[in-house]
């Protein structure tokens, strides 16, 4: 399996899911206009019946040109916004075609690919974190604002920063806007962005709203919710400051807080995109795969899990597996090998031995061991062999 | 490659199909539009004559009107037809892209609120060392970092030598690395990596290189022969040939077009001044004790290696219905060996030959009379009475004479 095949599928996924959006609204305009047309031409043909009155005629042949000039532009309007969608995709996959290359083949160009790739990673989790302006400035650094999927999080920015100031609009505009989709994943967003503004206005002590307002929205509310309707009716009984529960609960401000997490969750089943950030597998998965057991008793300054923050954030990830030997020189980090013998020293250390012949040359054949700082003639040292 | 291929293939097949329905179905909308607007000037005309209109205009108009409903409704059916190309390219992005990862990472690992401080600091980090300040600035109010002054205190000398690096101005950098030269050489705090990294720098050389392309450039060629002779003779050791060819780009120098046509003109190209930027904060970075490449990416390249294998695994254990043998929360080892390849070593592993298994503290790698390592589990097991025959060659050898070693 390939990195690209495990990595990408958000960015592919999301401008299709895009797509998806905009043919199906494409598509009921075009129905929308279509029926305008009819309805314009059926009066036409009415009048045809009796071609004398003829002002009647050209009136409504006048509206019909109309409907049919309203119905081109808005369907070509529609048909552009799908085909641009198409071009940010094709944009994509030529993108991504950029990081296939056979696997350990360093080229200067798969280098910056990756670094690219690092950057992409990092605004898809300033994104998801709510670091819109980190996101914004990164992309546009990097120059990677087509490949990332900013728009779809600066609209969800809009709403969470209104749902943050209890205000309710956005987040149902946006229902709106993807009710078909809402509906078939059950989505309960609806329902309880209504039901906080019920239990606000019970708050504000307009019960007579808040009956109305429960009338018309939550009384249509599907079976499963009928428990919650019923605490959130109940709710009309106490006075805001009550201790019982669940009630208590129900006017707690926390509940906003809920909401936009829940907006969030939704948003992203709606896209597709898994709950947790490919930034974060990958970094799990590098974590582990270069988490050792020394770098918690041996740190190297050059190993990344070594260090400060990173080693703090790894410590419940797994350790990497290791049937093989993997031995370094202590003194290089050169590769121990047949070309670099692992030499050990009397006192039982073992170093390569580039290191130690270049180490006795400068020093008359004497071996200094970099860790007890005891000495030794380099023709102390023995071979040692490992399989 | 092939995941995006057949994406690719999906892709274009709809963008064909969204092609030719916009040229014959979007341009018949258009014809018959303007078809209707003739037939609105006929009527009109007929309307000022103050004549009637004859049963043959009558059923032309007829025509017109059944004409311009078939155009329309062929578009809305064309248009929705192509729903299904629509979604063979999502399936086609599904079944080649992997899109849950719950099996390889947990959701939980960073969310604490102390993790997430560390994780955000290690970004910051990571701006902050490759001098883009104004991104990590933004990071540190968003997220709200109190200490994120400390990390860019660090950083504050490195990146006012990349600032004036990015705007072409080389004095801070080489006053940096005059100053440094000595200490480069020694590097008290550095890693044996840091240290050969040092050692072997080319900084140096590689600025005053610039600063003499840019007197080249500016045409000042008695300056940069001055230049040359006083800075250039301490590197010739090491960079013959550069100097041999900045030398020979003197020829060319009279004024900076000529440098452009000739074989040099190399020297001028702008990546020099990116690779210059890089080259300076690995070494900045090498002597202030800090790993050379920027940890997260290292993990995060780590990750993009590690992640195929691991849902390739996962994939094959659940095709064997052994999918609970790994249970990522359970285990502290990963079910697979990952080979990073040699720049992504940073610790010696001694894993035993016979046992397969790494070596611990209890369980430490011992050198045997003959040479070859085992560790001390695989000893007891292999040995009998006061005599152990090594696994590896025929020498016969009391146990006890084995040496523990450390790598």
């Amino acid at each position: 399996m390939s990195d690209l095949r495990s990595l990408e599928h958000p960015t592919l996924k999301v401008p299709y899911e895009m797509l998806n959006k905009r043919f199906r609204s494409a598509q009921k305009t075009i129905e929308r206009e279509m029926s305008h047309v009819t309805t314009a031409r059926n009066t036409l043909e009415r009048n045809l019946h009796s071609p004398e009155n003829l002002s009647d005629l050209a009136t409504s042949l006048d509206v019909l040109v109309e409907k049919m000039e309203q119905f081109q532009s808005k369907a070509d309007e529609a048909v552009q916004s799908e085909v641009a969608v198409m071009e940010n995709l094709k944009q994509r996959l030529t993108y991504l075609k950029g990081g296939c290359v056979p696997e350990h083949d360093e080229t200067p160009a798969l280098r910056a690919w990756q670094k690219t790739r690092v950057d992409r990673m990092l605004v898809e989790h300033f994104l998801r974190s709510g670091f819109y302006n980190s996101a914004i400035k990164l992309a546009q650094v990097a120059k990677i604002e087509d490949l990332t999927n900013i728009n779809l999080f600066l609209v969800a920015k809009e709403v969470e920063e209104a749902l943050l100031k209890k205000d309710t609009s956005q987040c149902l505009n946006w229902c709106h806007d993807n009710k078909s989709k809402m509906r078939k994943m059950k989505s309960t967003l609806e329902f309880n962005v209504r039901l906080q503004e019920f239990i606000e206005m019970v708050k504000q002590n307009r019960k007579m709203d808040a009956v109305k307002h429960a009338r018309r929205f939550l009384s249509t509310t599907e079976h499963e919710q009928m428990a919650t309707v019923q605490q959130g009716m109940a709710l009309l009984a106490f006075p805001p400051g009550t201790r019982i529960q669940p009630y208590c609960d129900m006017f707690k401000e926390s509940r906003w807080q809920e909401l936009i997490e829940q907006f969030r969750a939704e948003n992203y089943r709606l896209f597709q995109l898994s709950n947790q950030s490919v930034f974060s597998v990958a970094l799990q998965a590098g974590l582990s795969a270069l988490k050792t057991q020394k770098c918690y008793s041996d740190r190297n300054f050059e190993c990344p899990v070594c260090q400060v923050p990173l080693n703090g954030l790894a410590e419940h990830l797994p350790f990497a597996h290791c049937s093989q030997s993997k031995l370094i020189c202590y003194i290089t980090g050169k590769p121990l090998n047949e070309n670099n013998q692992p030499m050990m020293l009397p006192n039982g250390y073992v170093y390569g031995e580039d290191a130690l012949s270049s180490m006795s040359m400068g020093n008359d054949g004497r071996i200094v061991c970099p860790r007890t700082k005891e000495i030794y003639s380099f023709t102390e040292a023995e071979k040692a062999f490992v399989m | 490659m092939d995941s995006i291929l057949s994406v690719e293939r999906e892709l274009y097949a709809l963008s064909e199909k969204f092609n030719r329905f916009d040229s014959t179905n979007g341009q018949q909308l258009v014809h018959t539009l303007e078809t209707l607007r003739s037939t609105q000037r006929e009527l009109d005309q007929v309307r000022k004559s103050g004549a009637a209109l004859t049963p043959a205009q009558t059923f032309s108009l007829m025509k017109t009107v059944q004409g311009l409903s078939e155009v329309v409704s062929t578009f809305g059916t064309v248009h929705r037809d192509l729903h299904s190309s629509v979604s063979k390219v999502g399936k086609a992005i599904d079944r080649n892209f992997v899109t849950d990862y719950d099996s390889t990472s947990r959701e939980d690992i960073f969310k604490a609120a102390d993790q997430q401080k560390r994780l955000n600091e290690v970004i910051l980090q990571h701006f902050y060392r490759h001098g883009q300040l104004e991104i990590s600035d933004t990071l540190a109010q968003e997220a709200k970092l109190e200490d994120a002054h400390v990390i860019k205190d660090r950083f504050q000398e490195l990146n006012a030598v990349v600032e004036a690096l990015a705007e072409k101005r080389l004095g801070p950098a080489l006053e940096w690395a005059s100053k440094n030269s000595s200490d480069m050489h020694r590097a008290p705090e550095a890693s044996s990596r840091a240290v050969t990294r040092l050692q072997s720098s080319s900084l140096e050389m590689k600025l005053h290189k610039l600063r003499f392309i840019d007197l080249l450039v500016e045409g000042k060629c008695l300056e940069a022969v001055g230049y040359a002779r006083h800075y250039f003779p301490q590197f010739v050791k090491s960079h013959e040939k550069e100097v041999q060819a900045l030398m020979g780009a003197l020829m060319f120098a009279s004024s900076g077009k000529t440098l452009e046509d000739s074989p040099y003109a190399h020297l001028l190209d702008t990546m020099l001044w990116q690779d210059i930027v890089e080259h300076f904060v690995k070494d900045a970075c090498a002597l202030m004790g800090l790993s050379i490449e920027s940890p997260l990416s290292v993990v995060i390249n780590a990750g993009c290696i590690a992640l195929p294998a691991l849902l390739n695994i996962k994939q094959v254990m659940q095709q064997r219905q052994v999918a609970g043998v790994w249970n990522p929360n359970a285990k502290d080892e990963l079910p697979i060996e990952i080979d990073l390849g040699p720049e992504c070593r940073f610790h010696s592993i001694f894993a035993c030959p016979i046992l397969r298994q790494q070596t611990t503290e209890q369980n430490p790698p011992l050198k045997l009379t003959c040479g070859h390592c085992i560790s001390k589990d695989a000893l007891t097991k292999l040995t009998s009475g006061h005599k152990l025959k090594c696994p590896y060659c025929p020498v016969e050898q009391n146990p006890q004479d084995a040496r523990q070693i450390t790598f």
